[in-house]
């Protein structure tokens, strides 16, 4: 991508550059047919992994196949705004990496990783107790190291920061599970990676706490039918069920070998 | 507050709470003698000695977006490099050179001192140095980067990012750069005369860079403090406590590529003459030592 500015604080490569072109480009509709050797309502093997950032109060690394990222909890810790509040603030911030996708990403900040940082937030705000913590602000970062798919980095990224929260002992009405489903004609795929939602007609995200039996956020884009968004949205929650299990078991086998 | 331990009745468990507690606040707020406490014993914080490294792991490849990538953890501090290939128009004065473009981020997820936003100065100085160290070293000819002269060349942006930072980040991303750069494959370009484009052939046909494998290197940074020692491969916690800092760069026949004095630390006494330069001696011979280790690792 080209580098619209020059930038004196990072060590500048020429203005323009492109991302290389390929004679064999392949085909964006191929993208539904490619075969996962798992199941429509199966979704990505995860691997998480609570406190590996050792500076931060909390934190977990997740990695569904090629969606990694990783998210640290700093706080809760005294709000930089004079103006009180009742309530703590909770503050998140996703960076991707330059080169977490397929092109190049300028390192300065674009519209896509606000998106993801306001959809992690919607997702996890309603778990967090924010009124124990007044005056004060709940920092939650992300750094997406490798993406594939948005809807599966939003997803990571609620139950990473969910994962971090507990992590680092911040109170909350319940863990944040997450899950995403791309839909196309009648048929509907949990957990798309990015060549499958990108040849979706639209795209469900949905978190929730398992234990509460309770929605936190529900995201969806494209073009979807009534009845296929609830029925994404209730093979969501299912699944979310089993995030839930893994994020438990993560975060007790974490206390247990640490001590 | 109180930090003093109920006096009555110390249970063995309360006691040893409160002497870590006690240990913590002392940590916190008298850092300088905390340290010297421990380097007149001989050993550092974490329990190394002063003329310890800490372990280092590389692992290579695990990024498919990149072109090639590393990940380096040199005890906690974890830092990912990822290089990405693009094609560019080359400079006037040098028409058959690509570009190497290393940066290195220190995001606000690595550490409490840093804020999110631009750069740090750290940051940039940081990238600054390692820039130096790649390009003055010429691990890379620039000329092997070149697709068709004056016209087409290969931009590589070489990106490290912090993930948990506990000191002595230079060390961790010049390594994770080398093994990234290792690591990295390119496509084969052609540059087509009549259409003016640069195109690729296939996405699978890949050949590793010509890197200059006797010019392989390792950073390795060193610290100092007031006392008589040079506390190698300091932490989050030692650095800002030392007086001075500097980096040792060593190729692979251990030759010193260049020495440098570092950002951290506020400048200070420093030792005499003789005492410096015997000090200087020492720490190039660890770091040729500390170089083989970390050369057997990247191959």
């Amino acid at each position: 991508m080209a580098q619209s500015t020059f930038d004196r604080r990072r060590v500048n490569g020429p203005e323009e550059s492109f991302s290389p072109v390929f004679d064999e480009e392949d085909d964006a509709e191929l993208g539904w047919t490619v075969k996962h050797g798992r199941g429509l309502a199966d979704i990505r093997p995860i691997f998480l992994q609570p406190g590996l950032v050792s500076q931060a109060n909390g934190s977990a690394y997740i990695e569904t196949e090629k969606t990694k990222l990783a998210c640290a909890v700093y706080g809760p810790r005294q709000s930089k705004t004079t103006t009180y509040s009742e309530r703590g603030r909770l503050n998140v911030e996703v960076k991707f990496a330059p080169f977490s996708c397929v092109r190049r990403r300028s390192p300065l900040r674009d519209a896509e990783d606000r998106a993801v940082a306001i959809a992690v937030y919607q997702s996890i705000v309603s778990s967090i107790c924010l009124e124990l913590f007044p005056k004060s602000t709940i920092d939650v970062f992300i750094v997406v190291i490798e993406n594939d798919g948005i809807e599966g980095c939003i997803a990571s990224g609620s139950i990473a920061a969910s994962t971090a929260l507990a992590d680092a002992g911040i109170e909350m009405l319940g863990l944040v599970a997450s899950c995403s489903a791309g839909v196309r004609g009648d048929e509907i795929r949990l957990d798309p990676v990015e060549k499958e939602a990108a040849a979706a007609d639209g795209t469900v995200i949905l978190a929730c706490m398992p234990a509460l039996s309770s929605i936190t956020n529900v995201y969806q884009s494209g073009r979807v039918s009534v009845q296929g968004a609830l029925k994404c949205m209730e093979l969501c929650q299912d699944r979310c069920i089993d995030v839930h299990a893994v994020m438990a078991q993560s975060l007790l086998s974490s206390r247990t070998s640490t001590g | 507050m109180s930090v003093v331990p109920d006096e009555k009745k110390p249970t063995p468990t309360n006691q040893v709470q409160s002497d870590e507690l006690r240990a913590q606040i002392f940590q916190r707020l008298h850092p300088h003698a905390y340290l010297d406490r421990f380097l007149v014993e001989g050993v550092r914080p974490d329990g190394r000695t002063p003329e310890e490294w800490r372990d280092a792991f590389i692992n290579v490849g695990s990024v498919s977006t990149a072109d090639g990538s590393a990940l380096v953890r040199i005890g906690g501090t974890t830092i990912v490099c990822g290089v990405k290939a693009e094609i560019a128009e080359p400079e006037l004065d040098t028409p058959d050179q690509g570009f190497l473009v290393p940066n290195i981020d220190l995001p606000a997820i690595c550490s409490p001192k840093f804020k999110p936003g631009p750069p740090s100065e750290e940051a940039q100085v940081l990238s600054e140095r390692l820039n130096a160290a790649l390009v003055s070293t010429q691990l890379l000819p620039l000329t092997t980067l070149c697709i068709e002269p004056g016209r087409s060349v290969w931009c590589l942006y070489v990106d490290a990012t912090c993930i948990n930072y506990d000191g002595n980040a230079f060390d961790a991303a010049l390594l994770a750069m080398v093994a990234a750069l290792r690591n990295t494959t390119l496509p084969v370009a052609t540059y087509n005369e009549e259409t003016g484009r640069t195109t690729c052939r296939s996405r699978t046909t890949r050949h590793p860079l010509s890197l200059n494998r006797d010019k392989l290197i390792t950073g390795l940074s060193f610290g100092v403090v007031p006392t008589p020692s040079v506390p190698l491969d300091p932490t989050a916690f030692e650095e800002p406590l030392l007086i001075r800092a500097f980096s040792v760069v060593v190729d692979v026949q251990g030759r010193v590529v260049f020495v440098e004095g570092g950002v951290c630390g506020k400048s200070g006494t420093d030792y005499d003459g003789d005492e410096g330069s015997t000090l200087i001696e020492k720490s190039i011979q660890a770091a040729q030592e500390r170089a083989k280790i970390l050369h057997q690792l990247l191959q």
